[in-house]
């Protein structure tokens, strides 16, 4: 084989890394400007083509996946979800404080702030039995998951139609989380709450860049679908919470009495859909009567969803994302023996990263998508 | 259309093709004389920022050549590609002004002191 004829294999073989459709389109001129570019008798391509090629070849791939929202269904889709995430997060705040506080007792503002609905003076308790830095530590990264302020907060940022702030805080939750987390050696693999939480919020801050804008998703919401999530959220939140039976029986113990932690720790379920809706071992009567209902709530509206149309299917998948991911990461912990925490940290926060950084790339790369962002009172859900 | 300034080669990239159609490595080797070699793109990144310019409307194919075996295809300006680069000399050449002007009132001020 010649110098030229060894070097157009290799070059060949370097353009595989391009998607095949962009490859059918460009290969052979790509491969023309190469070949006029290289030196005579050039056998091999050099170090700093290969990487351009290698580099040119990510970015267009992902470039391709990103220009697959131009569709009319996933832009849609995405805009949706860009406005419906926040309120949802918030709404699912909501019930659980709500429920929690209703049975048992609101607590304190401060109770609240953290997340611990339902568990008057855990603020309190936290700083005496443990040290104050960690105490502290414990409550912020409690603030940003459990707590609804950064919820509250994204919403009303939402509400107003200001993009770039709500994905800065949507971004800044994880990030602040992840932070704290690995400077202080906490093992990441808490709990699939905190993890599906965070990858809400780094799922939002990636949508909100690459969705065409908020003012589109309050014009795409439609309010069939909107209620069905509404109400899927309200139900997941009440089956956070233990279902309907603390809401309709006898209040349960206090969670910071001995008798109370006990009480729950022989209620505590296993496995992720029994955490998710508080199954325990022997309570499957209870279980069918009061948290199926929830559980039939959630399945129904799901189905209505999916059965909807193309843009809610769509809708319904990336809203299944951060959940998808959160089981993943829960399986992963349930290894045995369990991974190292090392091990486990990096494979929580793979994906943030991955949300993170296309973001970035995206924003850097195109700035936010084009689309209005109308700030004040957006228009009404359904105003199609 | 987005205001945001062009990065340096996707300006040179649009001044290559202002003056009629190209193809690809008639651009490489424009853009390297125009930027007296400071700029060389390389044949991934500039099939890459070609891409992303017919993508955003500036740039469209014009027509296709088969030299020696290999295929050739040129490229050209689109009438918003025209606007935007005109804007870009524009936003350019204003900031021009503001720095020249500035300099020279300190050089004046420099020598008023020496």
């Amino acid at each position: 084989m010649t110098a030229a004829g060894g070097l157009e294999a290799r070059y060949r073989r370097l353009l595989r890394w391009y998607p095949p459709s962009y490859r059918g389109r460009h290969e052979d001129e790509i491969l023309g400007v190469l070949m006029a570019a290289a030196r005579p008798e050039q056998s091999r391509p050099g170090a700093r083509e290969s990487l351009d090629l290698l580099w040119s070849a990510l970015r267009i791939r992902t470039r391709m996946i990103l220009r697959g929202a131009d569709s009319q269904p996933w832009a849609d889709a995405l805009a949706q979800v860009g406005v419906l995430l926040p309120l949802l997060m918030l709404l699912l705040k909501l019930t659980e404080f709500l429920s929690a506080g209703a049975h048992r007792s609101f607590g304190t503002p401060a109770d609240i702030l953290i997340g611990a609905y339902g568990r008057p003076g855990a603020y309190a308790f936290s700083f005496q039995a443990n040290p104050y830095s960690v105490a502290l530590t414990g409550n912020i990264t409690d603030a940003l998951t459990k707590g609804p302020l950064p919820a509250f907060l994204l919403a009303v940022l939402v509400l107003l139609g200001w993009r770039r702030a709500a994905a800065v805080l949507a971004a800044f939750v994880p990030l602040a989380f992840l932070g704290i987390s690995l400077t202080n050696g906490y093992t990441l693999l808490a709990g699939p709450r905190g993890d599906v939480t965070l990858y809400a919020y780094g799922l939002e801050a990636l949508i909100l860049v690459i969705a065409p804008g908020i003012a589109r998703g309050w014009r795409a919401l439609q309010w069939r679908p909107t209620v069905l999530l509404a109400a899927a959220t309200v139900a997941a939140g009440i089956g956070i919470n233990g279902g309907l039976w603390p809401l309709l029986h006898a209040p349960a113990p206090h969670p910071l009495d001995l008798a109370g932690r006990m009480a729950l720790r022989a209620q505590l379920p296993h496995g992720f859909i029994g955490r998710l809706f508080g199954v325990g071992a022997g309570q499957w009567g209870d279980w069918l009567l009061y948290q199926g209902t929830l559980v039939a709530v959630i399945a129904v509206a799901l189905i209505a969803m999916l059965a909807g149309s193309p843009v809610s299917r769509r809708v319904l998948a990336l809203l299944a994302i951060p959940f998808a991911l959160g089981a993943v990461i829960y399986l992963c912990s349930l290894i045995s023996p369990p991974p190292p925490a090392s091990a486990g940290n990096a494979l929580a926060v793979s994906p943030l990263v991955l949300f993170l950084l296309v973001a970035m790339v995206y924003w850097l790369g195109h700035g936010p998508r084009a689309g209005q962002d109308v700030p004040g009172r957006p228009a009404a859900p359904g105003d199609a | 259309m987005s205001k945001r300034p062009l990065q340096e080669p996707t300006f040179l990239l649009l001044t290559a093709l202002a003056q009629g159609p190209q193809h690809g490595y008639g651009i490489m080797t424009d853009v390297e004389r125009m930027s007296g070699g400071r700029v060389k793109l390389r044949a991934g990144t500039l099939y890459a920022a070609l891409d992303r310019v017919v993508a955003e409307g500036l740039v469209e194919a014009d027509r296709e050549e088969v030299v020696d075996g290999r295929l050739r295809r040129y490229y050209r300006l689109t009438p918003p590609g025209g606007d935007r680069l005109a804007a870009e000399v524009e936003r350019l050449r204003q900031n021009a002004a503001v720095a020249a002007k500035r300099l020279e009132l300190r050089h004046r001020a420099m020598g008023d002191l020496a």
